[in-house]
């Protein structure tokens, strides 16, 4: 499994910059290889990324989540196997030190990105480079979830989120 | 297109040796087979490549789900779908000439295969008391005739809505508002005999009484128990989701009576290797397990699994999951360390050393999920049984994660949005607070009936009017005999139907037959052509859009018919229900559901989106809305079932070659059974102690404590691979065996899977 590693200092507080982060269906808006993210639940994402003619798509688990801290996750399925931590380190005068670290196996895209000397890196800077831009250019996270994931699962302490008036019921 | 049958098929077994895998080409033969004998080519082609997609038809056979859009095939449906939704697609036609040539005693008599072959239901009809014909009536008459009876009771509560699955969530929810703004909480519905013991259990443990999980956990499971289901016959597509999860490198542990076919091998038709090749094999274990020994079975892997943690401390349990998100360990533990082992083997018939090889599965396993179905909820043990499950799914955090979770698998296309909408008799004061103002009257608070005790009110005189929106109510109840006797009670009988079924036959003094469209057929109304939602098994709403010209031009919706029976029965009251605009433009329905049913908010925008609406389960948000805000462990308690000397315990079935009560032919193809469904299967050992021997013809008698005889006549001995001291024989035909009284713990779910008879043998 080889490993690459980016940080990049971005101009706003680090709830900004986390919250931003909780908002994976927007990363299409502003990272060229993201093409479309799916939320199915709190933890559990599909993605579909492409490179060039390249596409793929897989499944990710968020196995442990903080708000303001850090974020893992892991791809599911032996296909395009791969897994990442995200942290989120404040820096004085409102900043926010983001840190990406990615591991891949050598099958699926990440895979030969991370084959090809260089590439893998290059790639993560310039999408970093990207969410950089976009928030700081908005100022304000277009949205945000609070809550924290513990071994892929959300755990109880964060407000229950608003729903219905209407409380559930069996279901026969 | 064939002609419908004159005479019923006649009845010839022969057997042969159960199948050992499922679909294949077989399957794609057998389902062009029957579409073509229905409707033309150009009809099949429409129906089936425009099935299961986006914006396509959903197939009314079942309710799992598809895959997400861009993922589907162009044939995405199985063998039973494509027959059923040809069954509907029929081109032969039902006239008031059939009507004229047989009269009610006449179809009383024939089988429901039969009443279903003659074809699409084209105009209402109405029995008149004292007449043995139905004859043609006028849409505004026969409304007028129901509406009328209605207003004349002395009670809304003598009145009772029964709903299929079929039913849309539009539908439905026109329906319980209507009964509601009439004054009655009379719901009773098909969920009531199928997974109503999944609802309670899962409730009281989770908060929820809906599935954890989606296709995507399926596929990413490292474990998947499919326990008391048979997917080849009943929701053939989970078997792609199955051969997925296994390329992927799941295991899977089948637990069942019978080994059927599809739990054990499946060759996909759509792959090379499904066509010419040996398939996947389905489960890598099976345990042949006796009915109703399931809770034994999980409580004792319980036990086991609280055991290895003892030997192995902190490697086997999730103790952060189970001290921060459950409640009631240390009791379940306490009470799950003494289940005794002997008891164990009795009730499951398993050996203690099976049992010990599934706890090493699990240890293997970070992702697990169990799948079930009415192997489970039909017994008297259903809910106390579904808790274990979730007990065992806790223990090591298998909820609200990724590849894990609780799957009960539904069996009619949209039984789960049907209460999603609010079809049932006991909902809660939030919801009707939230009808009432919404819609300005005051629904009644008291509960209302089941289908059980719907059955016993008709028996005891209390209901007067029965109106079933689709389905086969006499032939899908138990107990047939007392349930006949009951519906024969009542002063009025309506059904909403496609087509004719034995429910038709089985008349109150005024009966009604009120023909409606079917899901595979284009829907205008004013407000121009309509589509409707349905709600899969794992909670996504999506629409269902008919293709084809409707069988006659004077079918109404559903929904339309409903609103004009509101009309005519409510006349301007109570309250503010715009009833001609919600037949106009279902679109107006679905803007008063956003604002009442959780999750469906924004419906119509979100609704159209390839895929619809995922409806979140709070149990994936880490929310248990439970009595102790967490997921709650519980303690189960059961007994082995008693069963004497010379008994049996039955199941009823269906065959492959069925669709909930309707058989489209004698045959079973995968249990090896052909030209008869008048057989019982029973294990070869039991025949031998039972002097039986194959061929034998016996009647299947039921023993329950009243001193009713139930009997069900003239059956055929089959040996077959049953679980010892068990049998099994076909739906309905012996739900006649099914006492009234015969029901689940606490969710008053008919107890189909476990009925204790006895066999005696008939005399040629």
């Amino acid at each position: 499994m080889s490993t690459v590693e980016e940080t990049i200092e971005i101009a706003v507080p680090v709830r900004t910059a986390y919250d931003q982060w909780t908002q994976f269906e927007c990363f299409p808006r502003f990272m060229t290889t993201v093409k479309r993210v799916e939320q199915i639940r709190p933890a559990v994402t599909l993605w579909i990324v492409g490179l060039g003619p390249l596409r793929r798509e897989f499944a990710t688990e968020i196995v442990d989540q903080v708000p303001d801290s850090h974020l893992t996750w892991r791809s599911l399925g032996q296909r395009h196997g791969h897994r990442g931590e995200v942290t989120f380190r404040p820096v004085e005068g409102e900043r926010t030190s983001v840190t990406v670290r990615m591991s891949a196996g050598p099958r699926g895209l990440t895979g030969v990105l991370t084959a090809v000397p260089g590439a893998a890196r290059r790639v993560l800077r310039r999408e970093l480079a990207h969410f950089k831009a976009y928030i700081e250019g908005h100022g304000e996270a277009s949205g945000a979830w609070r809550g924290t994931i513990r071994g892929g699962q959300v755990r109880p302490g964060e407000p229950e989120p608003p729903r219905s008036r209407v409380a559930g019921w069996p279901v026969g | 297109m064939k002609k419908p049958p004159r005479d019923e098929p006649r009845d010839d077994l022969t057997v042969t040796p159960p199948k050992t895998w499922a679909a294949g080409v077989p399957a794609v033969v057998h389902a062009l087979e029957y579409s073509l004998a229905q409707t033309s080519p150009k009809e099949t082609a429409v129906d089936l490549l425009t099935m299961n997609q986006v914006d396509g038809i959903d197939c009314p056979g079942c309710a799992w789900a598809d895959p997400a859009p861009g993922h589907r095939h162009r044939n995405e449906y199985c063998e039973n779908g494509a027959k059923h939704i040809n069954d509907e697609a029929t081109t032969r036609r039902i006239t008031a000439d059939f009507f004229r040539a047989h009269s009610v005693s006449d179809l009383a008599g024939r089988s429901d295969l039969w009443l279903n072959q003659q074809g699409r239901l084209t105009e209402p009809m109405v029995k008149r008391p004292g007449s043995d014909h139905y004859e043609p009536i006028s849409w505004r008459d026969a409304l007028d005739l129901l509406a009328g009876e209605l207003k004349a009771l002395d009670s809304p509560d003598e009145a009772v809505f029964y709903t299929s699955g079929r039913v849309s969530n539009e539908a439905a929810f026109v329906l319980q508002l209507f009964a509601r703004a009439y004054g009655t909480n009379n719901l009773p519905d098909c969920s009531n005999m199928c997974h109503e013991s999944s609802g309670f259990a899962l409730h009281e443990t989770l908060g929820t009484g809906k599935g954890t999980v989606s296709l995507d956990d399926l596929h990413h499971a490292d474990l998947i128990f499919l326990v008391g289901q048979n997917p080849g016959t009943n929701h053939p597509r989970q078997l792609s989701a199955l051969e997925q999860a296994k390329r992927n490198g799941a295991r899977i542990v089948a637990v069942n009576p019978l080994p059927e076919a599809g739990l054990l091998r499946f060759k996909n038709p759509q792959k090379a290797s499904g066509v010419i090749g040996q398939g996947v094999r389905i489960a890598d274990r099976f345990l042949h397990i006796r009915p109703g020994g399931d809770l034994a079975l999980f409580q004792a892997l319980n036990r086991l699994l609280l055991e290895a943690e003892d030997a192995r401390p902190g490697t086997v349990l999730d103790h952060a999951f189970i001290r921060d998100c459950t409640s009631g360990f240390e009791e379940f533990a306490e009470h799950a360390r003494q289940v005794s082992w002997d008891d164990v083997v009795a009730t499951t018939g398993l050996t203690r050393e099976e049992i010990e090889r599934v706890r090493d599965e699990v240890l293997r396993s970070k992702r697990v999920i169990v799948c079930w179905a009415m192997g489970i909820t039909q017994h008297k043990h259903g809910v106390p049984t579904i808790r274990e499950i979730v007990n065992f799914l806790l223990l090591r955090g298998n909820l609200g994660r990724a590849g894990a979770g609780a799957c009960p698998v539904r069996g009619h296309s949209n039984v789960q949005g049907d209460r999603t909408m609010g079809i049932w008799e006991q909902m809660p004061d939030s919801f009707l607070d939230a009808l009432r103002d919404e819609f300005g009257f005051d629904p009644p608070r008291a509960h209302g009936l089941d289908s059980v005790n719907s059955i016993k009110a008709m028996r005891e005189g209390r209901i007067k009017v029965f109106l079933g929106v689709a389905g086969n109510f006499v032939r899908a109840a138990p107990d047939s005999a007392v349930t006949e006797a009951a519906m024969r009670s009542c002063r009025l009988t309506a059904h909403v139907s496609t087509k004719l079924n034995g429910s038709h036959t089985v008349c109150g003094r005024t009966a009604l037959i009120l023909p409606t469209l079917g899901r595979t057929e284009r829907d205008q109304q004013a407000g121009g052509e309509q589509f409707v939602t349905v709600e899969n098994s794992m909670s996504e709403v999506h629409t269902s859009r008919g293709r084809l010209k409707p069988a006659s031009p004077l079918l109404l919706s559903e929904v339309a018919i409903l609103c004009r029976l509101a009309r005519r029965t409510l006349g301007t009251g109570p309250g503010n229900v715009p009833w001609e605009e919600f037949e106009a433009d279902y679109s107006a329905i679905r803007d008063r559901i956003s604002r009442i049913v959780p999750g469906l908010h924004d419906f119509n925008r979100r609704v159209a989106r390839p895929g619809g609406i995922r409806l979140p389960n709070p149990v994936n948000e880490g929310v248990y809305r439970t009595a102790t805000k967490k997921a709650m462990f519980t303690r189960n308690t059961w007994r082995t079932p008693d069963v004497p000397g010379g008994h049996l315990l039955l199941q009823t079935l269906r065959s492959h070659d069925q669709w909930n009560t309707i058989p489209y032919t004698l045959n079973d193809r995968y249990r090896g059974i052909h030209g008869s469904r008048r057989v019982v299967m029973v294990n070869p050992e039991d025949l031998s102690a039972l002097s039986l021997s194959e061929g034998d013809r016996v009647d299947v008698v039921g023993v329950w404590h009243d001193d009713t005889e139930r009997r069900a006549e003239g059956f055929t001995v089959v040996p077959y691979p049953t679980a010892r001291g068990s049998a099994a024989a076909y739906y309905p035909e012996t739900q006649v065996l099914v006492p009234l009284d015969s029901v689940a713990d606490i969710s008053n779910q008919p107890t189909s899977k476990g009925i204790l008879v006895r066999l005696e043998r008939v005399t040629p």
